[in-house]
């Protein structure tokens, strides 16, 4: 065993030594398209029909494998079609844009690598996260690197320039939603004919970003007569929220907003009906999707959810048929597919208009951009979307939508949260 | 009183699931002291397994079941073959790190081949409730009580009656007296991994009703089982069941009565984790280990 | 080459490294790191203050687990302690790094030995078990942070990141200032190590891991020394927590679950128990995989484009694979083949 051992030495040896050339050799991309790293999932880049001047670098990080790998597929997906389709179509100011994207996971560490190593040594002008734990990781570096940044966590602590001049929110805080959430639910109570107040409860997420709205919600709450909402933290991998749903019972509470993913919440909702407990529920945007109709199956029928993208907008119309005819498969999270594609449209029009303007492409240049550019149009997936140079919540209002025969309806027109 | 009775019901329910979980890890480890810390994953491949056979593959359900067990027991055999069985011998670090590496790499492939998007459940699986006592419980949380005791039952006829299961007790007892009375170690444990993969299929089959999809979150239920074995005793079957039904009360329980917003409901296990550990070192039915300077 | 050991004088017996080649290896290593970040930019930086933080904690933990005995899936946990009680530090009281680092190292430390009580009753997996409730724990701890008033992360000012007054940003960008003080602290955390298991207290440890009832027979005492191992391991997860905190400026729960306890755990196997060099190489080797597995994609892309939609798959699954193979083929990890490297060359043209 000890010369086998050894031989085996030797070749891990050099094996590790070729890698690391490679790793070391390898640093450049190579231009055009869409390739470098990235998960391209389509296999499809086209060939770009305009002449290519420098391509337009930007920087991405997925959870593909990771604890939110289910809606953060999709989302890239939609990002990743988004960058595909412009390029498709001309890319931008003739230029072709380029996606440096990679899984991370949702390892903290991982992300803040990976940041790093875009914006070192592939050059990304812009950057596109995905969750609380790498924003958070990221909101100090993005700043001293001027790097604009958007991703798909909502905490209200993004939308101030002061504190966090580089990042963007693309949708309604979750604090903006659970707000908006609240009012839909007092003119419901009162349209079903209703006197006095009703009774709310939270069954959150058991951890920072399931807290995020609570505060703002109890306090809105207060401010129109409705006693404070219980809060009922559900533990992460429970197969079971029975027991606190007796609890919520026992409260009375009548509606029951969910800051959740769609595994909990769609467990929520069937112990509920088997519980036979009579209340609403009302899901923000990480329950308010398909796969929360997939795993509940017919107990979802009811749930009202809070969707700041609407699927069903002629601007999502562009981004679905482009998904089918290069057989994107999505797996069956249309929402989730539109709101990468749309945040990763409001990402490239500031690019857009920064060019347009005749400036040069920096992350200063774009970030000045996006603040002064006025309202950017979504096709009526979202409100227009405006970040001013105080205040970087784009988006204030949003739709919400209701289960019903397996689908999300809209029920309202868009709700603002102020 | 209503919310008693339906916070125990509740409480049993969730504790059959937990102990059908670490029947399979009591399996593995009374026969050869390994702790599987990839028992999550083997509850992932059964009921992926399951979802091929029945909904991809369109076997008519009780055939498609039973199709996904046995090679879910072949992918056991499998695991103990490639993987463990090298590691005969080694520290006790090893032999944790590489199940540990399993359960990476077990995950891995289950996202390659199937994708992370959750599939909703086989349509054959219970999804209706029934009322017992007063308290609404889920058809399928009910299967989980009654398949356990069945388990349970068979397990233990079998460990005490049959020539496997007493093969097994004497290679768990002692390895080197086993071989030396002719049994064959190498096949005990193959069995062992073969029988813990069956249990754990039937457990991510149940999980996959109780979540009303196949995904990731089925592997999680996994680390749960730690709490259940230790209370009960990590050799021990019956420990395993009356270990889960404690765990599986107590979280009940815990959620139902504490104040919520303590959150207490996810850590409690591993706090009474810890105290039982303190006063009984090896649980409640484990065997004290008589160690020999 | 050497063939035998003949020390004359009293100096070059206790040396860590008497002989010529061993020093040789040193000065070059030593060389290559100082001459490193000169040359390296902010990317390669940024990853060699991770491989040594990570080295640091590695270390922590080989002394509880490769050199004492004890397994402990808690790495993660502890790391947390460092880090939140550095950054609480930093963040309320305004102090400055060369205060709150010693500071959260010590805390973690007790920490650890509070932690480390369950190790008196118990024994192997079910003290393993025990500390992954601990970790458990913790996390549940830090994701209920308004007890602590964290929120959903916590930002350490950049002004406390000063040493005695020089702050890190004076000498160029922070990840090469950074540079000094985490290889800093790596040089003085193996020397102190390596000296560790020279020491009484070190032969203690090994005793305990060999056969603690042996060694409580020959007069080792078992509840201190035990403890003591506990303390001093999280003393060093305290550290690389610490330094954690003030590198990245940010820090939050995330960085500290029960992924990261195993990630330690697969550094110090891969890399070779009871080594502190084999907790640098270990924790070298999982810092670089990811990234190596990636630009190996890339370089492989043009040829073989399916691969990039498989990548995320193959790292996660790489990193179990490489803990199964080191298992099964090379148990005593990358120090056992580099030493095999060096027996090659030291006995060549003979095999043994």
């Amino acid at each position: 065993m000890g010369n086998d051992q050894r031989r085996f030495g030797m070749l891990a040896l050099l094996l590790a030594l070729a890698l690391a050339l490679a790793a070391c050799g390898q640093q450049a991309p190579p231009t055009g398209g869409t390739t470098g790293g990235g998960t391209t999932g389509t296999g499809a880049t086209s060939a770009p029909p305009a002449p290519s001047g420098e391509p337009i670098k930007i920087g991405a990080i997925f959870d593909l494998t990771g604890a939110t790998a289910d809606v953060g597929t999709p989302y890239s997906k939609g990002q990743i079609a988004y960058i595909d389709w412009r390029n498709a179509n001309g890319g931008v100011a003739g230029r072709q844009l380029q996606l440096i994207s990679q899984d991370y996971a949702y390892e903290v560490p991982r992300a803040e690598e990976l940041y790093t190593q875009f914006v070192t040594q592939d050059g990304v002008v812009v950057f596109s996260g995905w969750g609380t734990g790498d924003t958070e990781a990221l909101k100090g570096r993005i700043s001293e690197d001027q790097i604009p940044f958007i991703s798909a966590s909502y905490s209200a602590e993004l939308a101030d320039p002061a504190r966090t001049p580089f990042n963007f929110l693309v949708a309604p805080t979750y604090s903006d939603q659970m707000i908006i959430a609240m009012k839909w639910a007092l003119e419901d109570w009162k349209a079903k004919g209703n006197t006095g107040a009703p009774k709310f409860a939270y069954l959150f997420n058991d951890s920072p970003f399931g807290r995020s709205p609570l505060a703002d919600g109890t306090a809105f709450a207060q401010a129109n007569g409705v006693e404070t909402p219980l809060e009922v933290p559900s533990p992460r991998g429970a197969t079971d929220l029975t027991p606190q749903l007796t609890q919520i019972r026992d409260f009375g509470a009548n509606y029951v907003f969910m800051q959740n993913v769609s595994t909990p919440a769609s467990l929520a909702i069937k112990n509920a009906r088997s519980l036979g407990l009579d209340i609403q529920f009302v899901c923000l945007n990480w329950c308010a999707n398909e796969l929360l109709i997939k795993l509940a199956g017919a107990d979802a029928e009811g749930v009202v959810g809070a969707i700041p993208f609407d699927p069903a907008a002629e601007g999502a119309k562009v981004a679905l048929e482009f998904a089918k005819e290069k057989g994107i498969d999505y797996g069956g999270a249309t929402s989730t597919f539109v709101q990468g594609w749309t945040a990763m449209s409001i990402l490239v029009a500031g690019i857009e208009k920064t060019l347009a303007d005749g400036k040069e492409l920096t992350g200063e240049n774009i970030r000045n951009t996006l603040q002064t550019m006025g309202e950017i149009d979504t096709g009526g997936v979202t409100q227009p979307i405006v970040f001013t140079a105080t205040d970087h919540a784009g988006a204030k209002s949003l739709r919400l939508f209701r289960v019903e025969n397996g689908t999300w309806v809209a029920i309202t027109d868009f709700i603002s949260a102020r | 009183m209503e919310k008693l009775v339906q916070l125990t019901m509740s409480g049993v329910a969730n504790g059959a699931i937990f102990a059908l979980v670490a029947l399979g890890f009591v399996l593995i480890y009374k026969s050869s002291d390994v702790i599987n810390f990839a028992q999550g994953e083997l509850l992932l491949i059964g009921a992926y397994l399951t979802y091929m056979t029945v909904e991809q593959i369109g076997i008519w359900w009780p055939a498609g079941v039973v199709v996904a067990v046995l090679l879910a027991a072949v992918v056991g055999v499998l695991i103990e073959t490639l993987v463990l069985r090298p590691l005969i011998g080694e520290p006790a670090i090893s032999v944790i790190m590489v199940t540990i590496g399993l359960s990476s790499l077990l995950r891995a492939i289950v996202g390659s081949i199937w994708g992370v998007t959750p599939r909703p459940a086989p349509q054959f699986l219970p999804r209706d409730t029934m009322t017992i006592f007063g308290a609404s419980v889920g058809v399928d949380k009910v299967w989980a009580i009654f398949l356990a005791l069945v388990l349970f039952g068979v397990l233990t006829l079998f460990f005490r009656f049959s020539r496997e299961g007493i093969a097994m007790r004497a290679v768990a007892d002692d390895q080197q007296a086993a071989l030396s009375m002719g049994i064959s170690v190498k096949r005990v444990w193959a069995v062992a991994w073969a029988i813990a993969a069956v249990t754990a299929a039937v457990g991510g089959i149940l999980l996959m009703s109780i979540f009303g999809g196949v995904s990731g979150s089925i592997a999680r239920v996994g680390l749960l089982v730690f709490p259940v074995v230790i209370l009960g005793g990590l050799d021990s079957i019956p420990g395993a069941i009356i270990g889960g039904l404690i765990i599986g009360l107590l979280q009940s329980y815990a959620g139902g009565y504490l104040p919520p917003d303590l959150g207490m409901g996810e850590v409690v296990p591993f706090i009474i984790l810890l105290l039982i550990l303190l006063v009984r070192p090896y649980g409640l039915f484990g065997q004290r280990f008589i160690e020999r300077v | 080459m050497q063939s035998g050991t003949f020390h004359t004088t009293y100096a070059a017996d206790m040396a860590l490294r008497p002989y010529w080649p061993q020093r040789l290896r040193i000065a070059l290593v030593l060389a290559a790191v100082l001459v490193f970040p000169w040359f390296a930019d902010r990317y390669w930086l940024s990853l060699a203050n991770t491989i040594a933080i990570a080295a640091i904690g590695a270390i922590g933990l080989n002394i509880l687990v490769g050199y004492t005995g004890q397994i402990s899936i808690g790495q993660g946990g502890f790391l947390a302690v460092g880090a939140f009680s550095a950054g609480l530090m930093a963040a309320r009281l305004d102090m400055p790094m060369w205060l709150t680092v010693p500071i959260a190292s010590l805390f973690t430390a007790l920490v650890g030995a509070f932690f480390g009580l369950p190790s008196l009753r118990l024994k192997g997996l079910y003290l393993a078990i025990a500390t992954l409730a601990a970790q458990e724990i913790i996390t549940w701890v830090l994701t209920h942070g308004k007890l602590l008033g964290i929120g959903e992360s916590l930002s350490i000012p950049r002004a406390t990141s000063t040493i005695f007054g020089i702050s890190m940003t004076a000498i160029g960008n922070p990840d090469f200032a950074f540079y000094w003080v985490t290889v800093g602290c790596l040089i003085v955390t193996a020397i102190f190590v390596s000296n560790l298991f020279r020491s009484r207290v070190g032969r203690a440890f090994v005793a305990i891991r060999d056969q603690d009832i042996a060694a409580q027979v020959i007069g080792v005492d078992l509840f201190r020394y035990k403890l003591l191992a506990f303390a001093t391991s999280s003393f060093f997860a305290g550290l690389a927590g610490a330094l954690t905190a003030h590198y990245r400026g940010i820090i939050s729960w995330e960085r500290f679950t029960i992924d990261t306890s195993i990630l330690y755990l697969a550094m110090i196997i891969i890399g070779g128990l009871g080594s502190v060099s084999g907790a640098i190489y270990g924790a070298a080797f999982i810092t670089l995989l990811p990234a190596l597995l990636s630009n190996l994609a890339r370089l492989l892309s043009g040829a073989v484009p399916q691969i990039n939609s498989y990548l995320p798959y193959m790292q996660q699954g790489a990193f179990g694979l490489a803990i199964i193979l080191f298992l099964i083929f090379e148990p005593e990890g990358i120090v056992k083949m580099w030493r095999n490297v060096k027996d090659y060359f030291r006995l060549w043209p003979f095999s043994y």
